[in-house]
């Protein structure tokens, strides 16, 4: 059964991993690595080419990136957080990954795509802060690059050890399908429940702003700390009336010295 | 790391500034 299924691979690899790099960046909970690192194990085979899967990963790669891109230069910030509804990490906070973009610039786009949640919030907030389109398609096609060719390459050098998986799965037969089928629903499965914790958590916990107005005009004076990155801050320049800025955890500290503990505190970013 | 430090009641604004924004809440400039 499981002959046909490798045949299948075999037979439209390339666009197989086209479609799979693709729907990985765009943001789908399919990881491209596994799929990579097969295909560069039967690449030493000679089974495949090398070339055309780091060709049609990094076309597909750059499709997907700067569909983002062009979407985060469209609408801004605000496509952050459709794309944190689509993902299923919600670990990927969006003012920590902005601080790691401001922090190395373009240059964060070359291992985006080695850290988990990165690699898709990188390229719209690429599209926020305006950067130039050609540097963030040379800078987007090294990363890729380097990130495709890490896992051919991982296929390349341990393919024994692949084919010898390869192989015992094709004994399996088609208990190998739903071996597989099990594994990946179990992934998925994990991480949407993580995210329906943490989004429940997030609605018990999140005020509303018609709250935090009711709470300001009733005089309930909560301490409203604008926790936005200074990049953020200067590309938008307006506040909450009466918030207190602080950047990092250092200025969070220093102006809330004198704050006792028992004062509620409703932080917002952008 | 608010809470480490002993604060209860921290609780993030739903849709940030820009939900505060669109609500047509009054702002102010920042003088940087």
């Amino acid at each position: 059964m499981l002959q046909h299924l490798i045949a299948l691979i075999l037979r439209y690899g390339i666009p197989l991993v086209f479609v799979n790099v693709f729907l990985e960046q765009i943001g789908a909970p399919i990881p491209a690595v596994p799929t990579l690192i097969v295909a560069g194990a039967l690449a030493r085979d000679g089974r495949m080419s090398s070339t055309s899967v780091l060709t049609a990963a990094l076309i597909a790669s750059l499709i997907a990136d700067w569909i983002w891109f062009l979407l985060g230069r469209r609408y801004g910030y605000r496509i952050l957080r459709t794309l944190c509804r689509i993902s299923l990490s919600p670990d990927s906070c969006v003012r920590d990954t902005e601080a790691t973009f401001e922090r190395w610039g373009m240059k964060s786009l070359l291992v985006a795509k080695f850290i988990p949640g990165f690699s898709t919030v990188a390229p719209p907030l690429a599209g926020a802060t305006k950067a130039s389109t050609l540097e963030f398609l040379i800078y987007d096609a090294i990363g890729a690059f380097l990130w495709a060719g890490a896992a051919v390459a991982s296929g390349r050098a341990f393919h024994h050890a692949i084919e010898k998986l390869l192989q015992k799965l094709e004994d399996l037969g088609w208990w190998a399908v739903v071996f597989i089928g099990f594994v990946v629903a179990l992934i998925v499965l994990i991480k949407w429940w993580q995210r329906r914790t943490f989004y429940k958590k997030l609605r018990v916990a999140r005020v509303t702003v018609e709250d935090l107005k009711a709470m300001l005009d009733r005089g309930e004076s909560p301490i409203v700390l604008d926790v936005r990155t200074r990049g953020a801050r200067k590309r938008d320049l307006r506040r909450i009336p009466s918030a207190i800025v602080a950047s990092s955890p250092e200025e969070v500290a220093q102006q809330l010295e004198h704050i006792p503990p028992s004062n509620p505190i409703i932080l917002y970013c952008t | 790391m608010l809470i480490d430090r002993g604060y209860i009641e921290v609780r993030p604004l739903a849709g940030g500034l820009d939900a505060w924004v669109d609500a047509g809440y009054p702002i102010e400039e920042l003088l940087e």
